[in-house]
């Protein structure tokens, strides 16, 4: 058997280990399912979506040349693109460091390492949307041969985005220049000074135009993969490539919180939390994403009906709340159990907790409102009422579940998504359907038995009934988190 | 005054401490001795209510640890890492320290500045998180922050370990200058017999979990206890 099946083998045998002696078997398996729920949900969406958008642009969008159009807003697709890989694929570099002292040969790990990322989710899902879009472009009698030209054109830039995030890796600032650079290119557009797209779709076209093109991108890919290759293999010591890069540390005092008393010690600490850890601050970025996400489902009221837009309203102010709040106590697993011993209440540090998460949904909910006020005012009563309902039900509920979640988060990796992996138990889940199901369907009944504007005000005042039960609501969370101190504690343990 | 009695702790078929009684009276300097898996660091962690025990109670200056949270305003400990916030600059961990213990911020840095030497310049003014210090300066970061605050009752484990030899020598004295006063009770597990014989006043040895030994230290502590561990090989 080669090396590397048994390599293979060694690892398999390992990881099989480590998932069933865990501490949370039950949530590992439940996390798979919901991964591969994921997994089959996008070999389905995408595919469909690859089937559909020529037909959308044409029909619903009135767009003279689709595919033109596609060339067009490509640029974008890329960054985006770029951005998603940034924040959510894992390089393997780490993980390497066991391998130097095996008889593994240098650039053989290196070619391993950079071979695996071939078979990336990322990749995948761009040949899923491509070969459906392709046979519909084949159908609207585009020309075959030139569009194979195109798709390798296409295919290289993808893999080249793939090779690219490797040189990326823990760089903020690059990655904040390419987010000022598209902002700066929509609003040249927008405010039609400047069409950097005209450029950018005729570079892409030109793969279809002219199929020998496409050439160009594949020479530029096999240069960035052999420098990546070279970069990595004279970054296999410790003292270099494999070091973790630290930052040089700063103060942060936040001296304009004190307002805030004894809570006040520990929001500081969950600012610098957030501005510290990388995990922690792509979970509130993804919150800020969520902001947006009404508008997926306004544009398809037609389709979904109020009550997903409803969904969508509530979403847009929740988005802190879901992606931070909803490991609220794990972002302290590191430190669980210095924090069991201060000079602290458990109260007051539940309460601290709760108060981080109000503040975030106020913000949230604050920016929200402006956002969608370009909608009318509908949006955003429906959107200050799902506000309402985060802050007084939602909030306790996030943190109640908190009690129950008992996966430790490291705060030092950035692997989120397909890659981490999130406490779900059927308690979390019970206590997490509420959430989102009774609001909609409180508006839901006031929608359609009266008015709108009822539907939005049965769910702001649920909110406030929440908000004025804070007291005892508060007094049975902390009691559930007493009862799983000692478990919690263990669980926390095995980071 | 500490008090144990009839404490336990088993997982599933096997008792990892087993304590009928121990009591340790306020302003004792408590040596934990023992091989690993002895239960030392389970023990301080029945203590710090971190650990449910099987049966039986500890009562910390007659607050029972279990059912009342009061005797937090007057403990403090340093275990391992996990009593580390790794993102915090040093001086930002001990302002949080001392916050929770009701200390201002300059009453912090007068008391972190005595141990200037004891840091050797590495901790304060650095531009390091904790998460990129060395362990050693790691654990002397978490030592120090475990003493802010004049607490009543100070927990460390195996404080020595991953220590350079002089800075070993600094915090025994450290260790012996807080014990002066008498006011404080100090606990420390080691595996460094020396260490602890020229630390504390009484030295408890334990051995899966039981009580072996229990001697106020002399002169003739030393070699007593390197016997039994002599024995222990044999």
């Amino acid at each position: 058997m080669s090396i590397f099946g048994l390599m293979l083998i060694t690892f398999l045998k390992l990881k099989w280990k480590s998932f069933f002696r865990g501490e949370s078997v039950g949530a590992d398996i439940t996390t798979k399912i919901f991964k591969w729920f994921w997994i089959v949900y996008f070999s389905f969406i995408i595919p469909a979506l690859g089937f559909l958008t020529y037909q959308v642009l044409e029909g619903s969008l009135e767009i003279e040349d689709p595919f033109l159009f596609i060339n067009k807003q490509l640029i974008f697709a890329f960054v985006y693109l770029i951005v998603m890989r940034y924040f959510i694929q894992p390089i393997p570099v780490v993980s390497l460091k066991p391998l130097l002292l095996t008889p593994i040969l240098k650039s053989q790990i290196v070619r391993h390492a950079l071979g695996k990322s071939i078979f990336s989710f990322f990749n995948l899902i761009v040949f899923l949307y491509l070969i459906p879009l392709t046979f519909v472009l084949i159908n609207k009698e585009y020309d075959t041969s030139q569009l194979i030209g195109w798709n390798l054109g296409i295919i290289a830039i993808v893999y080249i985005t793939n090779y690219l995030n490797f040189l990326l890796n823990n760089n903020d600032k690059l990655l904040y220049s390419i987010g000022v650079i598209l902002v700066s290119i929509k609003l040249l557009e927008y405010y039609s000074i400047f069409d950097f797209t005209i450029y950018s779709q005729s570079f892409f076209y030109s793969f279809y135009t002219n199929p020998f093109y496409s050439i160009l991108p594949w020479v530029f890919l096999i240069w960035l993969y052999l420098y990546v290759f070279k970069y990595f293999k004279s970054g296999l010591y410790i003292d270099s490539g494999l070091k973790k890069k630290i930052k040089e540390a700063k103060m942060d005092n936040f001296l304009w919180l004190d307002r805030f008393g004894k809570t006040a010690v520990f929001l500081k600490n969950d600012l610098r939390l957030i501005k510290r850890s990388k995990r922690a601050r792509s979970t509130v970025f993804a919150g800020i994403f969520f902001l947006f996400y009404g508008f997926i489902f306004y544009f398809q009221e037609d389709i979904l009906g109020s009550s997903m837009t409803f969904f969508g309203y509530l979403f847009a102010s929740g988005g802190f709340l879901f992606m931070f709040g909803s490991f609220v106590p794990s972002w302290d697993s590191q430190y669980y159990s210095l924090m069991m011993c201060q000079n602290i209440e458990y109260k007051q540090y539940i309460k601290s907790k709760w108060t981080l998460v109000v503040i975030g949904t106020i913000i949230s909910t604050v920016l929200a409102c402006f956002i969608y006020s370009f909608l009318g005012m509908e949006a955003v009563f429906a959107v200050f009422a799902g506000g309402l309902y985060n802050i007084g039900v939602n909030g306790h509920l996030t943190l109640w579940a908190g009690a129950y979640t008992k996966t430790p988060v490291d705060l030092d990796s950035s692997k989120m998504a397909f890659g981490g992996k999130k406490a779900i138990n059927m308690k979390t889940v019970l206590i997490s359907l509420p959430q989102l199901v009774l609001p909609v369907f409180l508006f839901w009944l006031g929608n359609s038995f009266y008015s709108f504007s009822i539907g939005c005000l049965m769910v702001g005042a649920t909110g406030i009934l929440g908000i004025l039960l804070k007291e005892p609501v508060f007094n049975l969370i902390i009691k559930a988190y007493k009862s799983e101190k000692y478990s919690t504690l263990k669980a926390y343990k095995q980071n | 005054m500490i008090i144990l009695k009839n404490i336990t702790k088993k997982y599933s078929k096997e008792t990892v401490l087993d304590i009928t009684a121990l009591e340790i009276p306020a302003g004792q300097t408590f040596g934990l001795v023992g091989n690993n898996g002895a239960g030392k660091t389970t023990m301080f962690s029945c203590l710090l209510d971190l650990i449910k025990p099987s049966s039986g109670k500890v009562i910390n200056n007659e607050v029972e640890v279990s059912s009342s949270e009061e005797w937090k305003s007057f403990t403090s400990a340093f275990l391992d890492d996990t009593f580390l916030i790794g993102y915090l600059m040093p001086e930002e961990y001990f302002y949080f320290i001392g916050e929770l213990r009701g200390l201002k911020k300059k009453e912090v840095d007068e008391f972190v500045n005595q141990f200037e030497d004891f840091f050797h310049g590495e901790i304060l003014g650095g531009k390091k998180y904790l998460r990129d210090l060395s362990k050693g300066n790691q654990k002397k970061v978490g030592v120090i922050a475990a003493l802010l605050g004049e607490p009543k009752v100070v927990i460390l484990d195996e404080p020595f370990a991953n220590l350079d030899p002089s800075t070993q020598i600094r915090l025994k004295e450290i260790l012996k200058d807080l014990s002066k006063n008498k006011k404080t009770t100090i606990l420390v597990s080691s595996h460094d017999i020396q260490d602890v014989t020229e630390v504390c006043e009484r030295i408890v040895l334990l051995e899966k979990g039981k009580v072996i030994k229990d001697i106020v230290t002399s002169p003739k502590t030393l070699k007593e206890l390197e016997s039994y561990f002599k024995g222990e090989l044999l």
